[in-house]
Order: C-alpha cells, then sequence, then structure tokens
C-alpha cells in the first residue's frame, strides 16, 4: 500500500491517540472477503445438500435462518450471510498519487465528485441539448418528446433520488442546500426539448416508485342458496381486525356480531363511519351486512368495519367507482398505531419533568 | 396491500442514528396525497374540469392516497369547520362529550333563532337567518382578525410588529377566541351549548367580545405600524 495509507492493523499500536474515523477496508482485504464468501457457500450449499452452482442469495439467508434460529426483534442484529460489498460500504480511494498531488481538480473543493457532477457533467449536457434543440426545432418534432418527458418523468410514479441514496451514489457527505440545487438544476433539464437524447443520463438520478394499486384482483359476486348475491371483505384498523359480508336485495340493515349497529354503537361518529361507503355509493337502503369485529377500541372497530365493507363493496361496483373509492380514502388501511414509548421519556413524545438541580 | 411506511421506516431510523430524530414526521409515505371525500367532484362529467383539475385527477391516478380520517365522511352532515372546531373543544380525547356540546350549541342557536323568527313582523322574517351551520361559519369569518401581532426582538428590546396571518391562522386564532372567550369570562354555572350559541349569535350580528378582540388587535397593528419593516420574511 502506498505510503500515506495503511490499515489500522498494519500500523504500529500507539496508546492515547484519538479516533481515525472509519476503518479503511484495502482492496485486497475487500477481495479476500469476496474469496471466503463465495466458499462458504459452496459450504453450506453441500451442507444442505444442494447443488452449489445454483445457489442464490435467497437460499443462503433461509439457509441461516434455519441453522441459526435467532428470536432477535431487529433484523440487522440476527445472524446473517451477505456478498461482502453488501456489508462493507463503499469507500474512496485515496485521491493522491505518490506525490502527494491530488489527481482530480476539483479535490480541493471538498467534494470533487459533487461538484464535477454539477458542473462539469450536467453542464456538459445541458450544452449538448440546446445545440440539438436549436437542430431540433427548425424540424420542428419536439412538442410530442416534450410532453412524452413531461409524463415520462413526473406522472408515471418515478422519482429523483434522495439525498441519502446521492451521497450513498457519490460517496460524500452533502448538505440540504447542495441537494436542492442538484434537484433544481435536474428538473430544468427535463424542462429542456429534445432531452430523448440524454434520458439515459437522466435515468441515472431517477427511481421507480414501488408499483401502484391497480394490480389488485378483485373478487367476482358469489351466490348463496337463496340466489342472492353477497361478496365479503376483511378490514383493520389498529388492533382491531374486522370482516363484512355484504348482500344484495336488502333493507340497509347491519349487524355486528350478532347486534344491531345502532345498539352495538352508540355514537353517531361511529355509525356515519360505516355508513360512508354506502353513502358515497349512494346505496343506502339496497345492501344487507353481517359483519364480524374484535379487538381495538371503539373508533378502531369502527374503522376496520369501514375498511371491510368498502372492500367488499367494490364487487359490487363498476372499475372507475372503485377509482372513485380509492381516491376518497376508504380503500387505503390506515397505518397509524400507538407510538410506543421510549426509555429516558415519560411517553412517547413527553419527557420528564426538568429539574434545575 | 404492503404496509404504506415499511419501506421509509428503515431510512428514518438511520437518519436517527448520529444526528436529530425528526419530530413532524407520519406514518404515511411523503408520497401519498390527501383523500377527497366530496361525492359532487367525482359526478362532474371530464369535459368541465380546468387544467388545473385535470392535472390533479392525472396524479391522483398515479400515486397512492391516504385514508380517509374517521372524522371525515361524505354525507352532507360532516363539516370540516365543525370538526375542527369540536375537536378545539375537546379535553381529554372525550370526543363524545365535545360532540354532544357541539349538536347541543347548533340546536340552542336554532331555537333561539326560531323564537326571534315567530315573534318577528311579516316583512323582517325573511332577514331572519335559522341555519346554524350558516350562522356557525358566518360568526367564525367575523371574528377572524386580518392582520396579527409577533413579537420580535432587536437589541434587547421586544417590539410587537404587524405581520400578515395565513388563512389557517385566522381560523384557529378566531375558534380559540371564541373557546376562551366562553369558558374564562362567563357564569361558572352557565352550560357551554348556551354561552357558545349566544357567543356565535353575538359574532354573527358583528357585535360582542370577540369582534371587540379583534378590532383592539387591528388598532394595536394599526398603531405599531412604524416597526413594519423588522418582519424579514
Amino acid at each position: 500500500t502506498p505510503w500515506p495509507f495503511k490499515t489500522t492493523r498494519e500500523l504500529p499500536h500507539v496508546k492515547n491517540v484519538g479516533a481515525s474515523g472509519p476503518e479503511k477496508y484495502t482492496e485486497a482485504f475487500i477481495k479476500k472477503q469476496i474469496e471466503e464468501f463465495n466458499l462458504g457457500k459452496r459450504h453450506l450449499a453441500n451442507m444442505m445438500g444442494e447443488d452449489p452452482e445454483t445457489f442464490t442469495q435467497e437460499d443462503i439467508d433461509r439457509a441461516i435462518a434455519y441453522l441459526f434460529p435467532s428470536g432477535l426483534f431487529d433484523k440487522q442484529a440476527r445472524p446473517m450471510m451477505k456478498h461482502p460489498t453488501e456489508i462493507f460500504p463503499e469507500q474512496r480511494k485515496i485521491q493522491w498519487g505518490e506525490d502527494g498531488r491530488p489527481f482530480h481538480f476539483l479535490f480541493y473543493t471538498g467534494k470533487p465528485s459533487y461538484y464535477s457532477l454539477m458542473h462539469v457533467s450536467m453542464l456538459s449536457v445541458i450544452n449538448n441539448v440546446s445545440s440539438q434543440s436549436s437542430t431540433c426545432y427548425s424540424r420542428g418534432a419536439c412538442q410530442d418528446l416534450l410532453s412524452l418527458l413531461m409524463f415520462s418523468q413526473n406522472l408515471a410514479g418515478s422519482r429523483w433520488l434522495t439525498k441519502i441514496e446521492l451521497e450513498e451514489m457519490l460517496l460524500e457527505k452533502l448538505s440540504d442546500d447542495d441537494y436542492s440545487r442538484f434537484i433544481h438544476l435536474l428538473q430544468k433539464l427535463v424542462a429542456l426539448p429534445c432531452t430523448d437524447i440524454e434520458e439515459e443520463y437522466i435515468q441515472k438520478f431517477s427511481k421507480e416508485v414501488p408499483v401502484q394499486l391497480q394490480k389488485v384482483v378483485i373478487d367476482p359476486l358469489q351466490f348463496d342458496e337463496r340466489g342472492v348475491a353477497f361478496s365479503t371483505g376483511e378490514g383493520k384498523r389498529k388492533t382491531a381486525r374486522a370482516t363484512a359480508v355484504i348482500y344484495d336485495n336488502g333493507t340497509g340493515k347491519i349487524t355486528v356480531n350478532g347486534i344491531d349497529i345502532l345498539h352495538y354503537f352508540p355514537v353517531l361518529q361511529d355509525r356515519e363511519q360505516l355508513l360512508f361507503p354506502f353513502q358515497f355509493l349512494g346505496r343506502i337502503g339496497k345492501h344487507d351486512m353481517v359483519c364480524t369485529v374484535s379487538g381495538g377500541g371503539r373508533s378502531a372497530q369502527a374503522g376496520a368495519i369501514r375498511l371491510a365493507s368498502a372492500k367488499a363493496l367494490r364487487s359490487f361496483v363498476t372499475e372507475k367507482e372503485v377509482e372513485f373509492m380509492r381516491q376518497a380514502g376508504l380503500l387505503t388501511a390506515d397505518p397509524r398505531v400507538k407510538e410506543r414509548k421510549k426509555p429516558g421519556q415519560e411517553g412517547p413524545r413527553r419527557k420528564f419533568t426538568w429539574k434545575k438541580r | 396491500m404492503a404496509a404504506p411506511s415499511a419501506v421509509g421506516l428503515s431510512r428514518r431510523l438511520r437518519a436517527w442514528l448520529p444526528r436529530i430524530m425528526p419530530v413532524r414526521w407520519s406514518r404515511y409515505d411523503p408520497s401519498y396525497l390527501e383523500p377527497e371525500v366530496n361525492k359532487e367532484l367525482y359526478q362532474k362529467p371530464p369535459e368541465k374540469l380546468t387544467e388545473e383539475e385535470r392535472e390533479q385527477m392525472e396524479l391522483k391516478a398515479v400515486r397512492p392516497i391516504k385514508a380517509a380520517p374517521p372524522t371525515l365522511s361524505s354525507s352532507v352532515f360532516s363539516d370540516p369547520m365543525v370538526s375542527k372546531f369540536t375537536n378545539m373543544m375537546m379535553k381529554n380525547g372525550n370526543k363524545v362529550l365535545a360532540r354532544s356540546l357541539m349538536s347541543q350549541t347548533l340546536e340552542a342557536i336554532k331555537r333561539k333563532q326560531l323564537e326571534k323568527y315567530h315573534k318577528a313582523p311579516e316583512n323582517e322574517k325573511e332577514a331572519i337567518e335559522c341555519n346554524p351551520y350558516v350562522i356557525f361559519h358566518q360568526a367564525l369569518k367575523n371574528c377572524q382578525p386580518i392582520i396579527g401581532l409577533s413579537s420580535i426582538t432587536r437589541g434587547g428590546k421586544t417590539y410587537q410588529v404587524p405581520v400578515p396571518l395565513t388563512d389557517n391562522r385566522k381560523r384557529f386564532l378566531a375558534m380559540k377566541w371564541l373557546i376562551t372567550e366562553c369558558r374564562e369570562n362567563k357564569h361558572r354555572r352557565t352550560m357551554m351549548p348556551e354561552k357558545l350559541s349566544q357567543e356565535l349569535l353575538l359574532a354573527f350580528n358583528n357585535e360582542g367580545p370577540i369582534i371587540k378582540k379583534k378590532h383592539v388587535l387591528h388598532k394595536m397593528a394599526e398603531a405599531n405600524r412604524a416597526y413594519a419593516h423588522f418582519r424579514w420574511w
């Protein structure tokens, strides 16, 4: 290893020296770890009686979970065997040569990769694009590309990299101001016409938002002995779990755990919540409902039944109305739960009384 | 459906470690949009939508939507202003009591207005407003201050600087003044619905202590006009 760079193991042990930052991993060290990992993978496959050639990471995870069962709550604390590039964080190679002269011309800014990204690469891209656009406008083929881009970037469920992701990519710490400037530059770039050429470059900085709810499968209607159509739905809210069965050709009667809603939910707000999906679709007197609910409190049970009935109603209703129900917030499970109490505090947020002495 | 916050939670926990824990976080991912409960907006045919509404609809079609809170409903009886006021009146999470007080207040307003209506001569009957919701909204509107004061310290002295208020802040101040006025400055034995209905009717007619408080605030702001340049936002 060149002279300014040694791992802590190679240096002679010096006492009373302050911490020199996180441990630095040499390339040789990482390579050794990768070899050990591959060897260990083959041993593990042999142990489990599977083919070493086709042993994937999921198989490794399953094998480790089987061989070393752990009841620890934190998933990161359990025994794991992952590829060394996932465990050891990526580190920058040394940025200066043997004579001490840095390789990158922006080294003394403190954030060479960030500034080079902003000024050198982006500027070159913008110049390319504006030179292309002057030729493009003359051909008059730009409007479609512009609209395509607006759609592909803003609306089709893609987002820019977050600050943490950008820091990981550049291996440098950034401030919020730097990050916001970066995003502004990206947006300006997208707004320019004829960026079709540089779309690959932009795609490096954008990520797909995870799968949308359009993929949910709606169960078809079932028919009971009397020939009446019915459908079931399940819902939950906080600790309450509910199942609802909605029958067609009804009079608007609603029964919860065998009790009429007027007796089960004496509070008006809960009954309003139960009727919300029906009122939204305009089907108040047309359906009968039988529900079972357990757990939670008064309001949580009402919310759980509301979600269950909304899910069951999807089978009775057109796709457009299902989309309207989703946009009204009827088909999303409320993720809010009671926040845990933290040590050193009296409650989830409240701190202990401050005493001066 | 996957839990909405599973992806973001690990990020946030990671952000906790050396740095400060962000306080205003929600269980929803930031990409979740607010639900729209009004039925009429969905029944509008697509030609009548404006540009903005069209864009909003397209955005909503792609993004996930938060669950509607238990206080929100598409029925004609749920009013967001009334719900907000009920929440502000609530003590120790006793929503049942707050809601019953609110309904008794509206009932009391209706009764008083009906009394006035039946006693009034024929030509004045149309001028009397009997709808308690209309009275409530109008009274709150009348109580909203236009300009507020904010304390700014310069050179050791604290000045009261006139400052424009946002809509939310105006509504909050109007409701807060109403409730504190009823809680503190009335006789101990009178019931809250009685006190509130009285105050609301006075505010509806632009009289009463809350309107006076608003005018006092405006006068103070006018008096401290000289310090308006201290504001930097």
